[in-house]
């Protein structure tokens, strides 16, 4: 899920970058700092869409960089128990697939995937139902709904299921 | 109907416990139940009190006579019948019998032993003869009072024991034995007959009433060789047992201590009694360790018929069968695997089919073993088996799963499992299901736990609040998406989210390996917390890099119990070996660093893409760094928990080096380091000498950690490695290994650089250790500059790097870049002097004293030689440097130019030794000095200036004309045998001897002040010359 919200940062500058562009050039830091990354709180920050305010620098001794607390508003991703997403296949194995909806890295694992689907291993490896209808494989797009998620400094990790109504393969001949 | 006797048998005595002592007797005698129980049974079905109360009288007078007719059991049978035929009289036939069996078995005792034997022919026969006809039919109608009766006294009686039961603990206590009670004697008995003394003294405490003043005896199964007589005095038991064959009354009588009473008569309890579908493991023969289950107890016989995976040799089987000699193989156990009928048939061997007359089961039988669906059924008895703590593996309980069993008809096995349970597996708020009973499947949250109740929350409507439920009933359960981990078991210590839950099993994704792992829920808890289960054994943890003990090295990927998974650096194809602790040699933790494919430097940390090789096209950060070797971690790469090994070449660092934070590849750092040299110049002088911050781009971009001597066969000139050729493998390990003491030349003597480049940061990194050798250089100095001075620059300097210190003094420091950097190699003329390492030259004369207490200077020359590589006019850039410069006068000079650049190289040859320090010519040795463009000529050392050069006079006598050489330029001359010599390194340096003898690298010298033999290396020895 999506969340627009107001976070705040402390952000260190060099001293080199102290001139009229100095707001630019906090804020450029702060796209860089901070796009893409992820913590456990508030899932992957997406994007900065603002800054709100940017506090009193405070120099530090010794190094003469410059601390600024920033606020800003982004847009975070998190993903949630139970939640559903449209993700894209990155490697399909013998133990299920892993999926990517942005960020969010997601396995499903085969225990999840319908039974009637069966692995098939070879140069593309993928999951087919034994009339060859469909067929789940790298780049291939599915539906899945996330049963549950780990959350480390880092990263989250989903694990999903494609078991069950409505869930599965999208688009093409379905 | 013999059988059905046998089972009215068991019940009467399940029923009947005043009979205690009977029993006792009636196990003695089961050969010859038959005909007993046959008694003994109607006894109990028609008993009439009156009439057994009527016996009883009678009983008594027939005592005596009984028993002195108990020798011949035929005589007195004429004798006895009828008179008992008479005292029953009054009651009928059926009756009568019985009441002849009661009499027997409560109170005739007398001719018990009689009536098992003797009397079993003629009444037997007699009697079943006429029961047969009589039992069904007339029986049960005639004596349905009778048999009323009896029921109603053996319930009364079970009721009575009941209440009994109910007594409290302090009844209990009270019934304990005091002191005033009789006293129990331990006997010594004839081994294997225990209970015939036992019974024996029965006998005669019938025969002989109450003259034998002995209360009870009692043979213990477990106890061979001893019986137990009850009785107030030892005289009484003496006098009992006296005239008994198989009691030793002449020996001493114990007295059991009255603590110990109650001890003899509990009933020691079997903590498991086995029963069917109990997992029990084998203990002995071919199954040994196999785990088994039980399908049939014969309590009676203590035997067990368990069903095993069998082992069985078909091969061996049949040429058995066709009597074919067959080698004895002993160690070979046959692998476990399910039966197979049809292949048995293949191979000739004879399959019967037969049908189990008890279960009606078929059963294929093969000589002599029985099958049945591909398991092997065998009786064994219950001592080969062991039935506690049984643990049965995953893998075996799913072997032993018939295709035809899903999910619940493992119960069997839950209730074992369920049985080792630890206690205090429930706590308060897990999530559990119920599994067995009216209300399984029922799901709640444990709220209290007691002794064996849980007592939970259900989660469905219109129930109680909370349920008491036993917690053999119950199950852990887990959702799929629940993090958990695994607390015992194999896999114990995962954690990982539950992908699956079948029935009490659940599937589990391990977090860091990305395998499923198949566990009981029982042995899962519910955790936030991630790790891979065990992550360390030793002083090795996971992800550790590690040397192996061929020398090969990898990376630890998975720590299973008692071995570890090593992904070897191979970079052409992924290897994965076992290995265990022991064959891990050590931990590599240097920080090394390679050069990737367009020669960009890879360091550990930074984010590199594979584009070449097998892996090619994975991404991720460095974790390690061996040999040129990479092994990168990749989220993405699910085998070998991510790990990827590939060659630094066929890699490119992605989004710049972590060192570095600019994006834009080309290195900041090296930018920087322009800017850096000219501070650095004023700054630290010493930094020069060691050559080469000229072009530091170009250094920089040189090979760093990768030598392109690397491969190359080298061949070690000096030292005890003398001789040797081979391959080098690396530069780093070649120092520590062999080329302490040795000049390593590359056979292709133009680019000697290896000896040289490599090999100069040595020798600084090793001066600072021996302060003692360069007294007058500041300690302190080296951190200063190393610790505040250079970091402070990158900060001030270079916004981007501010947490790479260590990293801008590798760089300085790394021996690669060194070796490699260009400037040594444009057919640079001096380049011969690298070529034969001049020990101990330019630096002598300065230090004079202050050195010649040094350490052992063993043979460093190259690493000498190579040191002043700067000072050379041919080398480019090293001229300015020309030590002959003021600043390197003061203090100790040679040593001193070298401590600003010591600090950093600390970081990466922390190994060498002391015994390493450099050659300082000394006055009147022989040297040869080699100068550009000309041979080398024989010198005499006069004098050691300050700048480390030497004067001297050519000519082996020094009267030839006088040069100046530098020290790269002069090598020792090796004395010979008998030689003078001068020691040039270790305590006694300066002093003079002679040479006696040489031994290997070793000298024998004589020394002239001191008259003692030393044994020194010969490096350190130089030849003085004639004057």
């Amino acid at each position: 899920m999506f969340f627009h919200m107001v976070l705040e940062r402390n952000m260190q500058l060099h001293p080199r970058h102290f001139g009229r562009d100095l707001r630019e050039k906090l804020v450029a830091k702060l796209m860089k700092d901070v796009e893409g990354t992820c913590s456990g709180r508030h899932g992957f920050v997406v994007g900065i869409t603002g800054i709100e305010n940017v506090g009193k620098g405070l120099i530090r001794d010794g190094t003469g960089f410059v601390t600024f607390p920033v606020k800003y508003q982004c847009v975070v991703f998190r993903p949630f128990k139970g939640e559903i997403l449209e993700a894209v296949v990155t490697m399909v194995n013998k133990m299920g697939f892993f999926a990517e909806a942005g960020p969010v890295q997601i396995f499903v694992s085969n225990h999840l995937i319908p039974d009637d689907m069966e692995f098939q291993s070879g140069d593309m490896p993928n999951y087919t139902t034994s009339d060859r209808s469909v067929k789940i494989e790298k780049e291939s797009e599915v539906r899945l709904k996330i049963i549950g998620t780990r959350v480390d400094a880092t990263e989250i990790f989903c694990i999903g299921t494609i078991k069950d109504d409505f869930l599965g393969v999208l688009g093409g001949d379905q | 109907m013999s059988h059905r006797r046998r089972d009215d048998d068991d019940d009467d005595e399940d029923v009947e416990p005043e009979e205690d002592e009977e029993e006792a007797l009636d196990e003695e005698e089961e050969e010859e139940d038959e005909g007993k129980s046959g008694r003994k049974r109607r006894r109990s079905e028609f008993i009439d009190d009156v009439a057994e109360e009527d016996e009883d009288e009678e009983e008594e007078e027939d005592e005596d006579d009984d028993f002195y007719n108990g020798g011949g059991g035929g005589g007195r049978r004429g004798g006895h019948r009828p008179k008992r035929r008479s005292a029953s009289q009054f009651i009928d036939e059926e009756a009568q019998v019985d009441s002849d069996g009661e009499e027997e078995e409560e109170d005739g005792e007398d001719d018990f032993i009689v009536d098992g034997g003797a009397d079993l022919q003629d009444e037997d026969d007699g009697r079943r003869m006429h029961r047969r006809t009589l039992l069904p039919r007339e029986d049960d109608q005639v004596d349905v009072e009778a048999l009323e009766r009896s029921i109603q006294a053996r319930y009364a009686r079970s009721s009575h024991i009941e209440y009994d039961e109910e007594t409290t603990d302090v009844e209990q206590q009270a019934l304990l034995p005091s002191v005033r009670d009789p006293k129990l004697w331990m006997v010594k008995c004839a081994i294997g007959r225990e209970r015939e003394a036992a019974v024996c003294l029965m006998q005669k405490y019938i025969d002989k009433g109450s003259e034998l003043q002995i209360r009870s005896a009692i043979a213990l199964d477990h106890l061979k060789n001893y019986i137990y007589v009850e009785a107030d005095k030892e005289a009484h038991v003496k006098e009992a047992c006296k005239g008994l064959r198989v009691i030793y009354a002449n020996t001493k009588i114990t007295l059991v201590p009255i603590k110990e009473m109650t001890d003899v008569l509990s009933v020691e309890s079997k903590a498991i009694d086995l029963s069917r579908d109990t997992w029990v493991r084998m203990k002995i023969g071919t199954y040994k360790g196999d785990l088994a289950k039980v399908v049939d107890v014969d309590n009676v016989r203590q035997r067990v018929t368990v069903k095993l995976i069998p082992r069985i040799d078909l091969q061996a089987l049949a040429n058995k069968l066709e009597g074919r000699e067959v080698p004895k193989k002993k160690a070979f156990v046959p692998p476990a695997r399910f039966m197979n009928v049809d292949e048995a048939r293949e191979m000739h061997i004879r399959v019967e089919r037969r049908r189990d007359p008890m279960t009606g089961d078929y059963f294929e039988n093969i000589s002599g073993m029985m099958f049945k669906d591909g398991f092997l059924y065998k009786t064994v008895s219950m001592k080969s088996i062991s039935s506690q703590n049984i643990q049965p593996t995953f893998d075996e309980l799913e072997k032993f799963r018939q295709p035809g069993e899903n999910g619940d008809g493992d119960m069997a096995s839950l209730s074992t499992l369920f049985a080792n349970r630890k206690k205090g597996h429930f706590m308060k708020g897990d999530q559990v299901i119920i599994v067995k009973g009216d209300l399984r499947n029922l799901k709640g949250w444990v709220e209290k736990v007691e002794e064996d109740n849980v007592h939970i929350r259900p989660n469905a409507e219109g129930l109680p609040k909370t349920l008491a439920v036993n917690e053999k009933e119950l199950c852990k359960y887990f959702e799929p998406g629940n993090h958990v981990k695994v607390v015992s078991g194999a896999s114990e210590g995962a954690t990982g989210m539950v992908i699956k839950v079948e029935g009490h099993i659940v599937i589990i994704l391990s977090d860091t390996t990305k395998e499923h792992i198949r566990v009981f829920a029982d042995n899962v808890a519910e955790s936030s917390e991630v790790t891979s289960g065990v992550t360390r054994i030793g002083d090795y943890e996971l992800h550790d890099l590690v040397m192996l003990d061929n020398m090969s090295f990898g990376v630890i990927i998975r720590v299973e119990s008692e071995a570890f998974q090593v992904l070897k650096g191979v970079p052409e194809r992924p290897e994965v070996a076992l290995v265990k602790l022991r064959e891990i040699k050590c931990k590599l933790d240097r920080r090394t660093h390679a050069q990737d494919h367009s020669k960009n430097p890879v360091s550990v940390k930074d984010v590199v893409r594979i584009v070449e090789g097998p892996c090619k096209g994975n991404q991720g950060p460095v974790e390690h760094i061996f040999r040129g070797i990479l092994f990168i971690y990749d989220r993405h790469h699910l085998e070998h928990a991510g790990f990827i090994c590939a060659k630094s070449q066929s890699c490119i660092v992605v989004g710049g080096s972590r060192g570095n934070g600019d994006r834009n590849g080309d290195t900041l750092a090296s930018r920087f380091s322009h800017l850096r040299t000219p501070t650095r110049v004023p700054q630290s002088p010493g930094r020069l000498p060691r050559g080469a911050p000229l072009d530091s781009g170009a250094r920089h971009r040189g090979g760093r950690g990768h030598d392109p001597l690397v491969g190359t066969t080298v061949k070690v000139r000096q030292g005890p490695f003398k001789g040797y050729r081979g391959r080098v493998v690396d530069v780093k390990v070649d120092r520590h290994h062999i080329s302490d003491n040795v000049a390593v030349s590359t056979p292709y003597r133009s680019v000697p650089r290896y000896g040289t480049g490599s090999e100069t940061p040595m020798h600084p990194s090793r001066t600072p250790l021996h302060p003692y050798m360069t007294p007058m250089r500041d300690p302190g100095a080296t951190p200063i500059h190393d610790g505040m001075r250079t970091p402070m620059r990158d900060r001030a300097w270079n916004p981007y790097t501010p947490m790479s210190p260590p990293r801008d003094n590798w760089e300085d420091a790394n021996p690669g870049s060194w070796g490699t950097s260009p400037q040594y190699q444009p057919g640079s003329p001096p380049s011969r002097t690298y070529e034969a390492p001049t020990p101990g030259s330019g630096w002598a004369n300065t230090p004079g004293g202050n050195y010649s207490e040094a350490g052992t200077p063993r043979d460093n020359s190259h690493a000498y030689a190579n040191a002043p590589s700067p000072y050379l006019p041919s080398t480019p850039g090293g001229q300015p440097m020309t030590p002959s410069s003021a600043s390197y006068l003061p203090g100790t000079p040679g040593g001193q130019p070298m401590t600003p650049g010591s600090g950093g190289l600390d970081v990466m040859s922390p190994v060498v030794g002391g015994d390493n320090e450099g050659l300082w010519a000394l006055p009147d040795i022989l040297v040869n000095v080699r100068r550009s463009g000309e041979d080398t000529v024989i010198g005499v050392v006069r004098e050691v200036l300050p700048d480390g050069s030497c004067r001297i006079n050519l000519g082996s006598s020094g009267n030839g004309d006088t040069v100046v050489a530098l020290s790269s330029e002069i090598d020792i001359v090796v004395p010979r045998k008998s030689d003078k010599v001068k020691i040039m390194g270790g305590a006694q340096r300066g002093s003079t001897g002679k040479l006696i003898g040489i031994d290997g690298s070793d000298g024998i010298v004589k020394e002239d002040a001191t008259f003692e033999v030393k044994i020194l290396e010969m490096n350190i020895l130089a030849k003085v010359a004639q004057s």
